[in-house]
């Protein structure tokens, strides 16, 4: 097996993640790697992946299959996958089980399933690449630097979406730039792009000290942030003059992984509701609606996988939460089967709620 | 005072331990009954709809406690003494519970990689405001009570290979093999049908660790409990003759859906006709009766 990979040139293919795909595309091609990027998510690969993946399964595992296929058709012949992000949870079986089902469909791939530790990353890459450390030292600061630019961006389209004059200009902004982030490939040339991209988002006109009902967005990482895999509830709030706040991001999640405190501040929180973890962001779940809530927001969009296994746990405590201080509470679970019309339906009526809340209590102050 | 069991879920983890353990501290103790429709009822109408089957169950069991009893007694079971965990969703157990229930819960963590699991008894003893001495002595009798039903498990296990029916082996969680009405009635349909079930957790393992690279085998070095429980007695009864495998796992079990992969694999590389069942409060009998039925008729 291994001298078969070694004499034919690896083609890295991996699991998609929202607009941050982008950002890991180049990650790789830095390290001197040819890369095929994983099909952006509809309904056909959905699809695909469902009928291969185990049907009890959740929901991602089905999504990141489905994109890795069309890639491979392409010729890509290895996939990265992260394990054990998500603690106690599924996550961790994802590349073992994946693994499992592309080989018995007869694909032959080397599949490259590393935890999340800094020496592990190294040695799997170290595997495939031989780059130097310099060199991945270098990759993983530009990295980083998309990153960045990627998020600050949602950031920004967040708050310019309910606010724009001419409808859909931060939208049309947001792909523009996520694209042109995605052509950069010499890191010399990023504060150029940066700065010309940041222009362009404030020649955005928008209506200022506007009075709008605020909506967080809490649950599942991978569910929160694509979305080619939530419907775009991002958008569909914005359009609808709703602001739309969310904390799970990739940064969030790393600097979590490194920095151990911010789970310590987490758990001293959320301690009357719930003391243990859960696994995955469970927790967090939670502390983010309490946060939400001191921060007198006017509504709470909760989103994950069906069957999450730490997003199922806490949710009856979500729900608890909810009744006892009344704040509009929506919770998607998302599988193949879900139809864009249900949660469409859903929506509508959450935003109806959404607005109301907020008038009511806007007179009152 | 009276403190109550929920018969059900991490009850099975260790069964009839934490009943003598408060007994011989000197408490009453109340087991919740066996499964039943209207304790299934209430569980589901209470419970998340998306949570798996066993927990619903529980959740019945725990409503059926509620102002029964003083105290409800649901432990947090985070590891094993090999330092494996459990399954995430029992990690929560006691802070839902305290949403469902008047009745105050009483709860320690158990977690041997945190604190030693000798220390956690007496720190629940001096909730109970008991001293360490009789903790010590009551823990030390339920360990004692406990080896001697696995002993005589042991003897069961090794007398039904003497009988000459066809043997099927039962691949599960302990809370789904023995709640006779979760699983339908399972043991008794497959007696009927002239088959020896065997529980997948009386097979008995040897002491002797084998160390091998996880690498070389054809299963991931699971992190639960149970998948490295189940996985090694399914390794360990192939050496013995068996006509036949069926895993029963409760509706949206999601550690199931990872076990069952390689559970099955197992088998069918061994050439053993292999059925999977899933049980949920919609299952019914007869649909369950006829596979039942051609799968018993497949292997004879």
């Amino acid at each position: 097996m291994e001298t078969t990979h070694q004499s034919t040139k690896p083609i890295i293919t991996f699991a998609r993640f929202g607009n941050y795909t982008s950002a890991f595309k180049t990650l790789f091609e830095n390290l001197g790697l040819k890369v095929i990027p994983p099909e952006k998510t509809n309904s056909r690969t959905i699809a695909e992946g469902a009928k291969l993946a185990p049907e009890m399964f959740c929901f991602p595992l089905k999504v990141t299959l489905g994109n890795y296929l069309p890639a491979l058709r392409k010729g890509a012949n290895t996939i990265f996958m992260v394990q054990n992000v998500g603690g106690s949870c599924r996550q961790r079986y994802y590349g073992v089980i994946q693994d499992k089902l592309l080989k018995e469909n007869g694909w032959e791939i080397n599949f490259l399933d590393f935890k999340a530790t800094p020496r592990d990353i190294y040695r799997k890459i170290k595997e495939v690449s031989g780059a130097s450390l310099w060199q991945i030292l270098k990759a993983a600061r530009f990295f980083f630097k998309k990153i960045g630019l990627i998020e600050k961006l949602e950031k920004m389209a967040q708050y310019y979406r309910p606010r724009e004059i001419e409808k859909g200009i931060t939208d049309k902004a947001l792909t523009e730039s996520v694209f042109k982030i995605e052509e950069l490939s010499e890191e010399k040339d990023f504060p150029k792009l940066k700065s010309k991209i940041l222009r362009n988002f404030s020649k955005i006109q928008i209506e200022e000290n506007k009075n709008l009902p605020k909506v967080g967005l809490i649950g599942e990482i991978y569910t929160v942030c694509d979305p080619t895999i939530n419907f775009e509830v991002e958008r569909k709030l914005g359009n609808e003059r709703i602001e739309v706040y969310r904390e799970m991001s990739i940064i969030y999640h790393i600097k979590k992984a490194i920095f151990p405190w911010k789970d310590w501040t987490i758990q001293r929180k959320i301690m009357p509701y719930l003391k243990s973890t859960v696994g995955g962001h469970g927790r967090d779940a939670i502390y983010e609606i309490l946060h939400y809530i001191k921060e007198d927001f006017d509504g709470i969009v909760h989103l994950l996988p069906f069957g999450c296994m730490p997003e199922i746990t806490v949710r009856p405590i979500l729900e608890k939460i909810h009744q006892d201080s009344g704040i509009p509470f929506l919770s998607l679970s998302l599988d193949e089967q879900v139809a864009e019309a249900g949660i469409n339906t859903r929506l509508e009526a959450f935003v109806d709620v959404v607005k109301n809340y907020h008038k009511i209590k806007s007179k009152k102050t | 005072m009276k403190i109550g069991i929920p018969k059900a879920l991490i009850y099975w983890k260790r069964p009839y331990f934490w009943e003598n353990f408060f007994e011989n501290l000197g408490f009453e103790v109340l087991l919740s009954p066996k499964t039943n429709k209207e304790i299934v009822e209430i569980g589901v109408k209470v419970s998340d709809p998306e949570t798996c089957f066993s927990n619903k169950i529980f959740w019945g069991h725990l409503l059926w406690l509620d102002r029964k009893c003083d105290l409800i007694f649901i432990p947090r079971l985070k590891a094993t003494e090999e330092k494996l965990e459990y399954c995430p969703k029992l990690f929560g157990l006691p802070d839902l519970a305290k949403i469902l229930v008047k009745t105050p819960i009483l709860t320690e963590t158990f977690d041997p990689r945190k604190g030693k699991t000798k220390k956690t008894f007496e720190k629940l003893g001096r909730k109970l405001k008991k001293n360490p001495q009789k903790i010590k002595r009551a823990l030390e009798f339920a360990i004692l009570k406990e080896k001697k039903i696995k002993e005589k498990q042991k003897e069961d296990f090794f007398k039904k290979f003497q009988i000459k029916k066809k043997k099927i082996v039962l691949i599960s969680h302990p809370y789904n093999l023995y709640d006779d009405y979760a699983n339908l009635g399972m043991e008794d349909k497959l007696k009927k049908l002239e088959a020896e079930p065997i529980f997948i957790e009386e097979v008995p393992i040897g002491k002797k660790k084998l160390r091998v690279k996880s690498q070389k085998l054809e299963y991931p070095k699971f992190h639960w409990e149970f998948g490295k429980e189940i996985i090694e007695k399914i390794q360990e009864i192939l050496k013995y003759k068996i006509d036949g495998a069926i895993e029963i796992s409760s509706f949206n079990c999601g550690c199931d859906s990872v076990l069952k992969e390689f559970v099955e694999k197992a088998f069918k590389k061994n050439k053993i006709p292999f059925l999977y069942l899933i049980i949920d409060e919609h299952t019914g009998e007869a649909g369950f009766q006829t596979r039942l039925e051609a799968f018993i008729d497949t292997i004879k």
